[in-house]
């Protein structure tokens, strides 16, 4: 396991755990990131893979001065266009620098999702059960929409646009709680 | 096509940007609108976040259950095993490979966390299920029938033997074989033969030798280790494998092979079920006793759910797990209805095919609600413990301290416990038998009784059909249940964050029985013989 101790075995395996340690904190921050070029969850977190082994091959380079998640997401930005280079179709969805520029919006509007999201936990407590089920299964248990779709008796093509739907529910209910309805 | 914004079209190709189903016209139109209309943007921005939130935030799943249990009793299936972590586990081991050192990544330690043990807790891994003729080569003692294998070698000199993994694999073993115990989904064989037969539960499961490694991808195959030569032999079903040393992994589809020499490449061989016939026959046997064994159980379970005096029993035997309710197949079922199930996980029971419930978390648990009053109760389950992590675990409680309800626990020592609750204020009484469970009973299916004969006067505790203890009982009846909980206990009340107060079980049941009356020795002791796991004696086959 990481820990902030650095401890008795040398230089190397202290970076190691001082590394692991950074990584580890930014990483939900990173993935967030990618998602947001490469929103499905799979290939984000593959990128996200990648990103770390850049990371690490880079990590004498990194400044201990500065915070290491704006640094590590330049390497994740780096690794997704790679990735979407070799993919047709989010070259499409991406082309005319909209990568950056989403990127750079959402550095904008950090404040105002803030506070938003911070309803996100409150708000799935609120699905009615068989939502919420759906829910956990999709992101929490990665179960997979072929099972999700078994489970709820539906197709998987009707167990999509349900994910929409409560996505949806969600967001209309963070916003309300945002605005104190 | 062109997507305006707002529109249908716009919120249908988002999610399908989001669950990475959307087509390559639906890319270019939606990042036309993206670029053209900052609206647009900055709500696809906004849309994404819940998403990759969602994604990445497992707390807001654990969390926002235990409030609800907290609040409003809901059902939610709690911290269920997470298809991600394979995944999570498989780059950090690619990380770590550079680093050297092993992070099990942020959801890796957001789950060692939740499931960290407190307190005696079996490190059993799997249980040996059957031997012929097994001559054993251990540097300490033989492993007995039927107990619990901790993680460690195995070495049968001659005979056969099989080991069941807890992940519900079975691996037959024949002697001479060298065979590590590694975690209920692992194992290595350093030499010798050994066939595997993988339930879909247990995909994923791994032999390794010292020339290849093998992950079963569901069903059945053999090994045989022999010198510096491994064969692998699928029978049924899909296997990777991946020669030591090497990266690359390949599947075998049934009836074909491979074999490895040294460190040559691989050559592909036909599968031979002959050079396996010992153990095939073997886990044949095994599984058809089993199969009757069950049945025979079933036939007797109907014949109990007739009696007038049971008013719950749960026999764990519906087929749809994804279902949150446990049913009540007691005859009486109008007297109670079905269970809710919270958390919990189902898992294989006393035979590879009868469902169980396993309760691991703080908020696992059974709850019903039994109305009514009653001379006497008798409750009984058939349980396999895992550890005994908490001062009082949990079996059956009602809820809070209500008069005449009873609370039937096994303490941290082993000690089962009935405490029964009088009508005036701190007035109860606690039964309790000398240690009856003990380390080497764990991981192991074990049936527990009490019986608390209001006329008579006299609490029995009972393990595995015997009675353990007898005593005065001095509440007086009648007794009740109310809202009650399996697994776990709801203090009501009283603090939540004493330890003491917390009580959930570690373990899993199968089987549980609640009658309004006494039942005697005679009728527990059948209760036992017609649930146990297999049979006494004819647990160790002969060879013909």
């Amino acid at each position: 396991m990481p820990s902030d101790s650095t401890g008795h075995s040398g230089d190397a395996s202290a970076a190691q755990q001082q590394f692991l340690s950074l990584f580890l904190r930014s990483e939900r921050e990173i993935f967030r990131y990618v998602a947001l070029l490469v929103p499905n969850v799979a290939d984000a977190e593959d990128i996200v893979q990648q990103t770390a082994l850049a990371l690490w091959e880079k990590f004498d380079a990194y400044d201990r001065s500065q915070p290491f998640t704006p640094w590590a997401c330049r390497f994740a930005l780096n690794k997704a266009k790679q990735w979407i280079e070799r993919r047709q179709r989010w070259l499409a969805l991406l082309e005319g620098g909209l990568a950056e520029e989403l990127a750079q919006r959402r550095e904008e509007l950090r404040p105002e999702m803030e506070s938003r999201l911070k309803h996100l936990e409150s708000c799935l407590g609120k699905l009615p059960e068989e939502q919420r089920s759906i829910v956990e299964g999709y992101y929490y248990r990665r179960d997979g929409i072929e099972k999700l779709a078994e489970h709820s008796g539906r197709t998987i093509a009707a167990t999509y646009k349900n994910l929409q739907r409560i996505r949806q529910a969600l967001q209309v209910c963070i916003e309300n709680a945002a605005k104190g309805v | 096509m062109k997507i305006v914004f707002p529109s249908r079209d716009f919120d249908k190709t988002v999610a399908a940007a989001c669950h990475g189903s959307a087509s390559d016209e639906q890319a270019r139109a939606l990042n036309e609108v993206l670029r053209s209309d900052a609206a647009a943007r900055d709500e696809y921005i906004l849309r994404l976040e819940i998403h990759s939130r969602l994604a990445s935030e497992p707390d807001l799943f654990a969390l926002a259950s235990e409030d609800k249990i907290a609040t409003s009793e809901k059902i939610l299936p709690l911290r269920p095993p997470r298809r991600g972590t394979d995944r999570k586990r498989t780059w950090v081991l690619a990380l770590a490979a550079c680093v050297t050192l092993l992070a099990a990544g942020w959801w890796g330690l957001q789950v060692s966390r939740q499931n960290e043990p407190k307190g005696t807790t079996s490190k059993a891994v799997a249980m040996l299920n059957r031997v012929v003729d097994a001559q054993w080569n251990q540097r300490d003692e033989a492993p007995r029938l039927g107990a619990p294998l901790e993680p460690g070698w195995l070495r049968l000199k001659s005979g056969l033997a099989q080991i069941v993994f807890y992940s519900g694999a079975r691996v037959a073993i024949e002697g001479p074989t060298e065979f590590q115990l590694i975690s209920p989904n692992e194992a290595l064989c350093r030499s010798g033969k050994l066939t595997a037969e993988v339930p879909p539960e247990a995909r994923g499961f791994r032999v390794d030798t010292p020339q290849m490694n093998v992950t079963d991808l569901g069903t059945s195959f053999g090994v045989d280790v022999k010198d510096r030569r491994t064969e692998l032999h699928v029978f049924k079903g899909t296997v990777e494998f991946q020669p030591t040393g090497s990266t690359v992994r390949q599947n075998l589809k049934e009836g074909t092979g491979a074999m490895t020499e040294s460190s040559r490449p691989p050559k592909l061989i036909a599968a031979d079920p002959k050079a396996f016939a010992s153990l095939f026959d073997l886990q044949l046997k095994s599984t058809a006793a089993e199969l009757l064994r069950h049945e025979r159980w079933r036939a007797s379970a109907g014949r109990l759910n007739e009696d007038p005096s049971l008013l719950v029993h749960f026999d764990f035997e519906q087929t749809d797990t994804s279902e949150w309710r446990l049913r009540n197949a007691s005859g009486r079922k109008n007297v109670a209805p079905d269970a809710t199930i919270v958390g919990c996980q189902w898992t294989e029971g006393r035979w590879p095919d009868k469902h169980a419930l396993e309760f691991r978390s703080v908020n696992d648990r059974v709850r019903f609600d039994v109305p009514g009053e009653y001379e006497s109760l008798t409750l009984a389950a058939w349980v396999r413990v895992q550890g005994l992590d908490r001062q009082i675990n949990s079996l059956f409680m009602s809820d809070g301290f209500e008069a005449g309800t009873v609370h039937w626990s096994v303490r941290q020592d082993g000690v089962l416990a009935l405490t029964a609750i009088g009508s005036e204020p701190r007035e109860y009484q606690i039964c309790t038998s000398p240690p009856a469970l003990t380390l080497n009973q764990f991981g192991l299916w074990v049936h527990l009784a009490v019986v608390i004969d209001g006329s008579a006067g006299q609490v029995a505790h009972y393990l595995n059909g015997i009675p353990a203890s007898e005593h005065a009982l001095k509440i007086k009846p009648p007794f009740r249940v109310g809202v009650a909980e399996l697994g776990n206990w709801n203090a009501k009340g009283f603090p939540r964050n004493d330890p003491f107060m917390i009580r959930n079980f570690g373990g899993a049941m199968d089987e549980f029985c609640l009658f309004g009356r006494a039942l005697n020795e005679n009728e527990i002791r059948a209760l036992y013989s017609a649930g146990k796991p297999q049979p006494d004696a004819a647990a160790e086959l002969k060879t013909n």
